[in-house]
C-alpha cells in the first residue's frame, strides 16, 4: 500500500472504522450553531440498509445535448427542490481549460439549469480547490467564466467563505472539530460534482473524496494537511456525514487514470453516473471503473445494515455496469484493488 | 499600480478586510496594512490595524478569521507589520509564536513515537518548515512567510537567535525545491513521482530565499522567469515579481498581463510590488 502524504504515517483503515454504527446523525448533532434545521423531502440521505437507484447515463461528449441528458437525469430522482437552495460542488484542481482534470464547466452549467428548472430557489456553486490558492482565476482558467453567465456572482470560493465550528458527533477520524463554509452547512442540498477518477493515496476520488473542497483553505492552509494528520479515509467518512442531504453526479465523460488525481492520463468512459445515496454511487463508479469498492476504504461497510448498499445489484437506471464498465489504468501500488 | 483606494472601498466596517467579500479574515487585513502603510493611507491603516490588535489571541499568535479560535501561520504575516504600527507588544508575541511553531513531523515526541513505531528514523531527514496550523507538516507557504518575518525582524533587531531558525527555514526550502527549478506548495514528489512547480509557491519561497545564491536558486529563478510571460492569476504574477526583485532578476520592463486582480491581496501585493520596483521594500523595511 501506498503511504500516506502526512510524513509517518501508515495509510489503513483503522479498527475503529470496522466498528462504526451505521449512521444516523442529523445536522443537529454536528452544527454547534445556530444553524436551520428543517427536512427536506427526497434529498436526505436514504434509510442505510435500501439503496436509492444510481443512474448510469451514456453521453459521449461535452456538447449541448448535455443539458438535455442532464435534466432527464435529475428528473428520474424525483428530487424536491422546489423553493429550496442548491450547492453545486465541482472538482477544480488545477489551471487546465476544459480537460480531464476538473469538472468539465459545461456539466456543471447544465446542472446548473438543471435544479433552475426544477424550482430550486437559489443555486451556487462552490469549490475550495486543494492545492492551488487563487480559485477565481483557476476557475477562469478552466472555462467557468466563459461557460457559467455572470459565474463570479453565483460562485463562492469555499476556502475564503465564513465558517462554523462543527463537532462530529461519532468522528470516525481524529477529527474533534472542523470549521465547515457556511454556505456549504446552509444549503438545503448539496449536489456532489466530482470527475472520476483514480486517486494515488486512496484508490478512487469520487463523490465522497469531493468533499475535501468544503473544508476551508482559509482556516486549513493548502492542501488541507490537517485531513491528511486525521486520517484521509477516515476524513472521507467523518465529511460525508456532516451533509446529511446530498446527491451525487460523476463526471465520467472523460476521467482521469493512472496517477490521478492530478498527474493522470485521460480516459474516456462517455458516462454520467448519479444518485441520491452517494456512496452507492461512489461503488457503482468503482465497479466501472474496474476497481472492487469492497477495497477501498472509505466504502467499505460501516454495518450489516449498509452491506448491500456495496452489493453489485444496486438498483439502476438506464445503463447496468455490465454493459458500460471501462477499466480505468491503476498506478503499481493500487493494482490489489482492482476488481476481479 | 491599482490606487489606494481600490482598497480602502473593499476596507469592512469592523476595520479588517475580506479576501473578496463577506467577514474580515487576518491575510487580507495583514496585505492592505503593509500596502497603505506605505501609500500613505493612514485612517484605513489605523482601523485596519485596530482589527488586527483585537484580533490577537491570548497565546500570542492570530487565528484566521475570528470565528476560528486556533492561531495559525497567519500571525506570521502580521509580524510583518513593523512594531512601530502594530505595538511592540504584539509584534513581539506575534515573533514568539512564529518562533515556536515547527512541522509537526520535526518534534521530538512525534519522531520518538514514529522512531518506536519503526516508521521514522529518530533524527529529522531534513531541517523544520513551518505548518499551516499547529499539529500539521510543514510546508512551503507557510515557512516562506514565516522566514520574511524573521527576516524583517532580523535585520530590525539583529536579534542573532533568530539566526539558527531561519537558516533551517532556508534549507528547508532548497530541499523540497522541484527537480527542475520551482516549487509545489510542498513536496518535489508525490508518491515518488515528480510534482510540478507552482508560479505563486515559486515566487514565494524565492522572496524568502533573499540573499541565498545557490545553483538551485538559479534554477528556480530561471523558473521563475519563463512563468511570468504566462501567468494565469494575479497572485503568482505578484509572488513572481517579489521573488525575482529579491535576487534583483526581475528583467526590466516587464510588459504588463492585465490581469484581473480579484482578491485583496491580489490588490494589496500588486501595489507592495509597484513600491518594491520603485525602491521602497514594503515587505521587508
Amino acid at each position: 500500500m501506498p503511504s500516506s502524504p502526512k510524513v509517518g504515517q501508515a495509510f489503513s483503515l483503522p479498527a475503529r472504522v470496522q466498528r462504526v454504527q451505521p449512521r444516523n446523525f442529523t445536522r443537529r448533532d454536528f452544527l454547534t450553531g445556530s444553524a436551520a434545521i428543517f427536512a427536506l423531502s427526497g434529498c436526505a440521505h436514504p434509510p442505510a440498509a435500501t439503496p436509492a437507484p444510481v443512474s448510469i447515463v451514456r453521453a459521449s461528449a461535452y456538447d449541448q445535448s448535455l443539458y438535455d441528458t442532464v435534466r432527464r437525469l435529475l428528473a428520474e430522482h424525483r428530487l424536491n427542490v422546489r423553493g429550496r437552495t442548491v450547492l453545486l460542488k465541482p472538482n477544480l484542481v488545477e489551471f487546465e481549460p476544459e480537460s480531464f482534470i476538473n469538472t468539465h464547466p459545461l456539466l456543471v452549467h447544465a446542472v446548473y439549469e438543471g435544479f433552475r428548472a426544477l424550482g430550486a430557489a437559489a443555486i451556487r456553486i462552490g469549490e475550495g480547490p486543494g492545492h492551488r490558492r487563487n480559485t477565481l482565476d483557476l476557475a477562469d482558467a478552466a472555462g467557468y467564466f466563459r461557460i457559467v453567465p455572470r459565474f463570479e456572482d453565483v460562485f463562492v470560493d469555499l476556502n475564503l467563505d465564513a465558517v462554523t465550528r462543527v463537532r462530529p458527533a461519532r468522528p470516525v477520524s481524529r477529527i474533534e472539530k472542523l470549521y465547515l463554509p457556511n454556505t456549504a452547512l446552509g444549503a438545503d442540498l448539496l449536489v456532489s460534482l466530482p470527475k472520476m477518477k483514480t486517486h494515488h493515496w486512496v484508490g478512487a476520488t469520487l463523490s465522497m473524496k469531493n468533499l475535501f473542497g468544503v473544508v476551508p483553505g482559509g482556516v486549513y492552509g493548502w492542501p488541507k494537511n490537517a485531513l491528511h494528520w486525521a486520517g484521509i479515509t477516515e476524513s472521507i467518512i467523518d465529511l460525508h456525514a456532516a451533509f446529511p442531504r446530498q446527491f451525487a453526479l460523476v463526471d465520467g465523460i472523460v476521467g482521469m487514470q493512472g496517477n490521478g488525481p492530478i498527474q493522470g492520463t485521460p480516459k474516456h468512459a462517455g458516462l454520467l453516473v448519479a444518485g441520491r445515496d452517494v456512496r452507492a454511487v461512489d461503488a457503482t463508479c468503482c465497479r466501472l471503473m474496474g476497481i472492487d469498492p469492497l477495497k477501498v476504504a472509505y466504502l467499505q461497510p460501516t454495518g450489516p445494515a449498509d452491506a448491500s448498499l456495496l452489493a453489485a445489484d444496486i438498483p439502476q437506471i438506464a445503463e447496468k455496469v455490465s454493459s458500460t464498465a471501462t477499466p480505468f489504468a491503476l498506478i503499481p501500488e493500487f493494482q490489489w484493488i482492482r476488481l476481479s | 499600480m491599482l490606487p489606494a483606494s481600490d482598497l480602502t472601498a473593499r476596507q469592512n466596517p469592523d476595520g479588517g478586510w475580506p479576501y473578496t467579500r463577506g467577514v474580515s479574515w487576518t491575510e487580507p487585513t495583514a496585505y492592505a496594512v503593509l500596502a497603505l502603510l506605505d501609500a500613505g493611507a493612514s485612517e484605513p491603516v489605523r482601523r485596519g490595524l485596530a482589527w488586527l490588535r483585537a484580533a490577537q489571541r491570548p497565546d500570542g499568535g492570530w487565528p484566521p478569521q475570528l470565528a476560528v479560535d486556533q492561531s495559525t501561520w497567519v500571525t506570521a504575516l502580521v509580524a510583518l507589520i513593523p512594531p512601530g504600527h502594530l505595538g511592540d507588544s504584539a509584534h513581539s508575541r506575534a515573533l514568539e509564536w512564529t518562533i515556536g511553531s515547527t512541522g509537526e513531523e520535526s518534534r521530538f515526541v512525534f519522531r520518538l513515537r514514529q522512531w518506536m513505531l519503526g516508521a521514522l528514523p529518530l533524527a529529522p531527514q531534513e531541517p523544520p518548515g513551518w505548518p499551516w496550523l499547529p499539529g500539521n507538516s510543514a510546508w512551503v507557504g507557510p515557512t516562506s512567510i514565516a522566514l520574511l518575518a524573521l527576516e524583517k525582524e532580523f535585520r530590525r533587531s539583529a536579534r542573532t537567535d533568530l539566526q539558527p531558525r531561519l537558516d533551517q527555514g532556508r534549507r528547508f526550502l532548497l530541499q523540497r525545491m522541484c527537480a527542475g527549478g520551482g516549487w509545489n506548495h510542498g513536496s518535489s514528489k508525490a508518491l515518488g513521482y515528480p510534482t510540478s512547480p507552482y508560479p505563486e509557491t515559486t515566487g514565494l519561497a524565492l522572496a524568502a530565499l533573499r540573499g541565498v545564491r545557490s545553483p538551485q536558486v538559479d534554477l528556480s529563478v530561471a523558473f521563475a522567469q519563463r512563468e511570468l510571460t504566462g501567468c494565469r492569476s494575479a497572485d503568482a504574477w505578484n509572488w513572481l515579481r517579489l521573488g525575482l526583485l529579491a535576487h534583483n532578476r526581475l528583467p526590466g520592463p516587464v510588459p504588463s498581463l492585465n490581469l484581473p486582480c480579484r482578491t485583496v491581496p491580489d490588490l494589496a501585493l500588486d501595489q507592495i510590488v509597484q513600491a518594491t520596483i520603485e525602491g521602497r521594500d514594503a515587505i521587508l523595511s
